[in-house]
């Protein structure tokens, strides 16, 4: 028993664990640093991503607004009239019906409102 | 001598000192010393400054129709350092783009590192050649984001908007004119790039964003202004004019609510337009006016209460001898008051009030009146016309420029003076632009009606309109122009023409009207000027040829106005239009 004890080395478990946890800290640290690097560029190039795609539907909205500005431009709305798609029939003098605006008094509280918000 | 090994050892390790020594001196040199030097020329290789193109500003009309906007379009662009496969390249390419196989081939067949291949390609054709690029896996191709300026109405209201150069500056009407509120500023960002030349976004610099053209917003109503160009286009193919002008303005305001040209051209095939085809000639273009002028003449004469309305002026039967030349009337007047002089257009009576009025004091109202300056319109290129002071007249110039020759004015100028007798003696500023707004909405600018000045007072140009609406009847020169239910205000105009030596061209006459609707409380002026109009000589006059068109146009606009007419007027004149009398020739 004492022979053997003599030929073992001692070894400071408290030392030892402290270099596990050191080293095992250092290492998480290093994966943890390239994770996230690696992160960082997946995200850049979602970002690119996204922006490329931002970037494309605002193209189409303005070649939609483009489009619409044509369709509803006069040229096209009487070249659509003359090929007879749009039945227009003019208004007679004996069919308009003008309302004069009658004179308020100034001192009348009841006055019609409009909410400009909520037609927004 | 002999070293014992602690003498070694340290031999060595000073070694290794010097050694380390030298090569941190290096390091601090390099990074410390040489640090702005290295780090531009590793930024040079691999960041770029790209450019963030800001977004032309749209123009509007009074109601928000669109008149000019953007379309996203791409430019293909070649690096031929990147070329992998330059034949395959070259086949595709052409073929995609529509361009010619050799021209491609010699584009790329070359050591160039930027080459425009095609500008304004359409989205849908740069995406369907990105896609084949990339499936062929060919590369050295790249597309650049860019926008083109399209104008959905074509022709209509070509010389007010004015068109773009390729680099999208303005050079014409109000492109050209508002260029710096309408192009905006472009941003930028500093971006790194990866060795097959795709941005790091990890690495992204500096960045600035754009800001985008402000919006435009014109005086120009759409719906006045389909009407004018309808009417122009009816008048062109009946009188076969060499050229045309109409101008609808809100005299209370100077705001132009319609302005057409012709000859015309269509903005989205700006290239194959002529010069002759984009001049606005109301603006840039100087005419003789003719009688519409005797509006000047009387109004300074009634003004410095030299004669009343009613103040009788003998017109010497039609011809008035006056220094040694003769003055002619198209018919032979004796006795006419002011108001008929204006009715009956008699040159010999304004010669008679300038006579009295005297050079200089006819002269102060001609300029007060704006003639010889510019108006200070939006628009570019507009001309002063010509008015001589009194010193550089002739002996018969008081009685030639009275009845509208030996001056040059424009026909905005015309509208403008017609103005400030509709609205009570004030000359304005005539505007084309109502407001300028972010594309959010947000007012930028808003231009309000500006008053030059005074002309005449609110009674003498009151006493002109009542004259006015003379004209426009059965007594008048301008029967033609009157409108069923309303009582309208105007003159007539014929002018021979100034040939290019100097001297009138017989047979060639520039005819106009200038009048305004309700007489009473004017809602628009307008103004019609055709320029030598193919017609029989005997009709080839401003109440026969302008003022049938004016009619046409004040009737329309006034009901899309939706003015309420005279009830009296309505009663009193037939529906169909007043026959035309031998008196309707000036």
């Amino acid at each position: 028993m004492s022979r053997s004890r003599r030929n073992w080395n001692e070894v400071n478990a408290a030392s030892l664990a402290r270099w596990i946890v050191l080293t095992g800290f250092l290492a998480l640290s290093g994966l943890c640093y390239v994770y996230l690097t690696l992160q960082l560029y997946h995200l850049g190039d979602r970002k690119k991503a996204l922006e490329n795609e931002v970037a494309n539907l605002r193209m189409q909205n303005e070649v939609t607004s483009a489009q619409i500005a044509a369709l509803t431009s006069r040229s096209a709305l009487q070249r659509r009239l003359k090929e007879g798609y749009l039945k227009m029939i003019p208004i007679a003098e004996h069919n308009i019906v003008r309302l004069s605006i009658p004179n308020r008094n100034p001192d009348d509280a009841v006055q019609p409102v409009s909410n400009p918000r909520s037609a927004r | 001598m002999k070293w014992n090994s602690r003498t070694r050892c340290a031999i060595v390790c000073l070694g290794f000192i010097l050694l380390f020594s030298l090569f941190s001196f290096r390091l601090i040199y390099l990074q410390m010393i040489k640090h702005d030097e290295y780090a531009g020329l590793a930024a040079e290789k691999h960041v770029i400054k790209q450019p963030i193109f800001a977004e032309r500003g749209i123009i509007l009309d009074a109601n928000n129709d669109v008149l000019a906007h953007n379309i996203p379009v791409e430019t293909v662009v070649a690096d031929t350092s990147r070329l992998n496969n330059v034949d395959a390249t070259v086949n595709l390419v052409s073929d995609e783009l529509k361009l010619p196989r050799a021209e491609v081939s010699e584009k790329l067949h070359t050591d160039r590192r930027y080459i425009v291949l095609k500008r304004e390609v359409a989205k849908v054709s740069a995406d369907s050649l990105r896609q084949k690029l990339r499936s062929q896996n060919l590369r050295g191709i790249y597309f650049e984001q860019d926008a083109t300026r399209v104008y959905p109405n074509g022709g209509m209201l070509c010389h007010v908007i004015g068109f773009t150069d390729f680099e999208h500056k303005g050079i014409q009407g109000v492109e050209g004119s508002l260029d710096e509120y309408l192009h905006g500023q472009d941003g930028y960002r500093y971006i790194e790039h990866n060795r097959a030349g795709q941005e790091i976004v990890l690495y992204r610099g500096q960045e600035r964003a754009p800001r985008n053209g402000y919006q435009v917003h014109l005086t120009v109503d759409l719906n006045l202004q389909n009407i004018v160009e309808n009417e122009i286009d009816a008048a062109m193919h009946e009188y076969s004019p060499k050229k045309a002008t109409i101008i609808l303005m809100r005299p209370q305001t100077g705001e132009i609510l319609a302005m057409a040209n012709r000859p015309a051209f269509d903005l989205n095939k700006r290239s194959e337009a002529k010069p002759e085809e984009m001049k606005n000639r109301a603006i840039c273009d100087m005419m003789e006016p003719g009688s519409t002028f005797k509006i000047v003449t009387a109004a300074a004469a009634l003004n410095e209460h030299k004669f009343s309305l009613d103040s009788y002026i003998f017109c010497e039967n039609g011809v008035w001898n006056y220094g040694g030349t003769p003055l002619h009337d198209h018919a032979a007047f004796k006795d006419l008051s002011v108001k008929d002089i204006l009715v009956k257009s008699s040159n010999i009576g304004a010669a008679k009030m300038a006579v009295t009025l005297g050079d200089q004091k006819f002269y102060e109202y001609i300029r007060r009146f704006g003639f010889g300056e510019r108006t200070g319109v939006e628009l570019p290129g507009e001309i002063p016309g010509l008015i001589r002071s009194p010193q550089l007249w002739s002996k018969i110039s008081i009685t030639h420029i009275p009845m509208g020759h030996e001056i040059g004015v424009t026909p905005l100028q015309m509208a403008t003076a017609m103005c400030a007798i509709a609205n009570g003696g004030k000359l304005m500023t005539p505007r084309i632009v109502k407001s300028i707004t972010t594309s959010d909405g947000k007012t930028i600018s808003t231009l309000k009606p500006v008053v030059l000045r005074q002309v005449v007072s609110p009674q003498t140009a009151n006493q002109i309109g009542i004259a006015l609406r003379g004209v426009v009847s059965d007594r008048g020169t301008a029967a033609a122009a009157a409108v069923p239910g309303f009582i309208i205000a105007g003159k007539t105009g014929t002018a021979q023409k100034v040939g290019p030596h100097g001297s009138y061209e017989k047979g060639k006459e520039v005819v106009s009207f200038c009048g305004y609707l309700p007489a009473d409380n004017p809602e628009f002026v307008g103004l019609v000027v055709l320029d030598d109009a193919q017609t029989k000589p005997e009709q080839n006059y401003g109440g026969q040829v302008a003022g049938p068109i004016f009619s046409h146009i004040a009737e329309k606009a006034a009901r899309y106005l939706d003015l309420e007419p005279h009830e009296e007027i309505r009663k009193a004149i037939p529906v169909e239009r007043v026959a035309l009398t031998n008196a309707s020739r000036h």
